[in-house]
C-alpha cells in the first residue's frame, strides 16, 4: 500500500482507542468490573494476528505458484501475526489474573492461542533448517497452509463445542459482540481497525528493509 | 489406483529389507510402555491410563512415520520422477503408513493392556478410535516426513513440526477414548466422532494436495 494516510489513520486509531477506552463510561457488570476494558487492549490483537496469519497464508499460497518476493512477505507476516500473539497473551493473563484469580487456566480459548504459537514456532523453526531460497519458499509454504488451517479449527472449531471461562461464553456475564454496550462499540472497533493497520505497518517496514537488505 | 498400490508395495518390501525399523518401534513401545509401568508401580486410574497410552502412540507414531521418506531422500527420487505422479505417490504412502499405524496403536494397546490392565468398557467403540487416530496421524506425519526429508536431516524437525499439527486430533481422540474407557454411547458421542473423521479427511486433503508443491525440485 501506498501514501501516509493509512499509517497516520492506524496511529490516531489506536490513541483514540488508548485514550478513550481508559476515559470513556463502561457498563457496570458484576465479576468484570472496570476490568472489562480490557476489550479494547485484548480483543483487538487476536482480530489483528488473523489479519496477519491470513495476509500470510494468502503470500504463502502465492509463493507456490513461484511468485519473487512471495515468501519474504508471507514470512514477515507471520512474525508480526506471532508479535501481537505475544502481547494478546500477555494482556489476556494480566486480565485473568484480576478476573479469574489465576495467570492461566485450561480454558479452550487459552489451550488455542498456545498451540497456535507453537504452530507458528515450528514454522519459523523450518524456515531457519532450510538454506537454499527457491526450496524454503516451498517448504514453508506447505507448512504455513497446513497450520493456518489447524489454527482456525482450534481456535475456531473446538472451543464451540466446549464451555469456555471467557466472557461471553459459558455463562459468564459478557462482552461478546452482540451485547456490547453502544459507548463501547466505537472505540473497540477503532481498536481493531487501528491495530490492523499498525500491524500491516510493521510488517510492510520489515519486508522493505528485508528487501533492501537483500539487495545490497 | 495401480500405481497406489505398487507404492504401498514397493514401500513395504524396501521396509522389509531393512526390518531392524519395524523392531525398533517395537523396541520403543515396549520400552515406554514398561517405564511407564516402573514409574508407577501399580493399577492406574482410568485417566491416567488414558494419558499414558495417548502420549506413549503419539511418540511411537512420529517415530514411525518419520522414516517414510527415508528412502527417497537423495536420489531415488530421481528414480521416481518419471514413473509415479505425486498424486499417487502421497496416496501410496499415507495408505502404507496408515496399516503400519493401525498395527503400531494395536500392539501398543495389547501391550499396554497386557501390563496396566484393560479398563475398556466399549472395546469396539476404542478399536473405532484408534482407527481414526491412525488415519489422521498418517495423513498429518506422512507430508511432514515428506518435509522434514526436504529439509534435511534434522532429527528433531519432524517432531517439533507435527506435533503442534496434531494436537486438535489428540484433544479430541482422548476425550473420546476416555469415554470409551468409561462406557460408550454412540448416540451421544455421534459429534465427536464426525468432528475426528473431519480432521482426518480435512489432513488428508491437505496432504495430497500440497504434497505437489514439495515434491519437484
Amino acid at each position: 500500500m501506498k501514501g501516509i494516510w493509512w499509517k497516520a489513520l492506524g496511529i490516531l486509531l489506536v490513541l483514540y482507542s488508548f485514550i478513550a477506552g481508559l476515559l470513556g463510561e463502561v457498563p457496570r457488570l458484576i465479576i468484570l468490573n472496570e476490568s472489562i476494558r480490557v476489550l479494547y487492549y485484548h480483543v483487538p490483537m487476536w482480530f489483528a494476528m488473523i489479519t496477519m496469519m491470513l495476509l500470510s497464508l494468502i503470500f504463502s499460497i502465492r509463493a507456490l505458484g513461484d511468485k519473487p518476493g512471495a515468501d519474504l512477505r508471507a514470512s514477515e507476516f507471520a512474525q508480526t501475526g506471532f508479535l501481537l500473539a505475544s502481547l494478546g497473551l500477555l494482556t489476556g493473563m494480566v486480565w485473568a489474573n484480576a478476573t479469574w484469580g489465576s495467570f492461566w487456566t485450561n480454558d479452550p480459548k487459552l489451550n488455542g492461542t498456545a498451540v497456535t504459537m507453537l504452530i507458528y514456532l515450528a514454522y519459523f523453526v523450518l524456515r531457519n533448517s532450510v538454506e537454499d531460497p527457491a526450496k524454503k519458499a516451498r517448504l514453508a509454504g506447505v507448512y504455513n497452509i497446513f497450520a493456518f488451517v489447524m489454527m482456525i479449527v482450534f481456535i475456531g472449531i473446538l472451543p464451540r463445542m466446549t464451555d469456555s471461562l471467557h466472557p461471553g461464553n459459558g455463562g459468564n456475564p459478557g462482552f461478546n459482540q452482540y451485547d456490547l454496550n453502544s459507548d463501547m462499540r466505537p472505540i473497540f472497533y477503532a481498536a481493531v481497525i487501528g491495530w490492523i493497520l499498525i500491524g500491516t505497518w510493521i510488517s510492510h517496514l520489515r519486508i522493505r528493509f528485508k528487501s533492501l537488505n537483500h539487495e545490497a | 489406483m495401480k500405481t497406489t498400490l505398487k507404492v504401498i508395495q514397493l514401500n513395504f518390501q524396501l521396509e522389509w529389507s531393512e526390518r531392524r525399523s519395524y523392531f525398533s518401534i517395537l523396541i520403543y513401545v515396549l520400552s515406554t510402555v514398561y517405564l511407564s509401568n516402573l514409574v508407577f508401580n501399580e493399577i492406574l486410574s482410568t485417566e491416567s491410563w488414558n494419558a499414558f497410552f495417548w502420549v506413549i502412540f503419539l511418540f511411537a507414531a512420529v517415530q514411525a512415520a518419520y522414516r517414510s521418506f527415508h528412502f527417497e531422500a537423495d536420489q531415488r527420487f530421481l528414480l521416481y520422477y518419471g514413473w509415479v505422479k505425486p498424486e499417487h505417490l502421497i496416496l501410496g504412502k499415507i495408505i502404507y503408513n496408515f496399516l503400519y499405524l493401525l498395527i503400531v496403536a494395536l500392539f501398543t494397546s495389547g501391550f499396554f493392556g497386557f501390563l496396566m490392565g484393560f479398563p475398556i468398557a466399549s472395546p469396539w467403540a476404542f478399536i473405532c478410535v484408534l482407527f481414526l487416530a491412525s488415519l489422521g496421524f498418517s495423513a498429518i506425519l506422512t507430508l511432514v516426513a515428506a518435509i522434514s526429508a526436504k529439509a534435511g536431516n534434522n532429527p528433531a524437525l519432524p517432531a517439533i513440526l507435527s506435533i503442534p499439527l496434531l494436537y486438535p486430533q489428540i484433544l479430541t481422540l482422548s476425550k473420546l477414548s476416555i469415554r470409551s474407557l468409561t462406557g460408550f454411547s454412540w448416540e451421544i458421542n455421534a459429534q465427536l466422532l464426525i468432528v475426528l473423521a473431519l480432521l482426518a479427511l480435512v489432513s488428508l486433503l491437505l496432504s495430497f494436495l500440497l504434497f505437489p508443491y514439495l515434491w519437484r525440485d
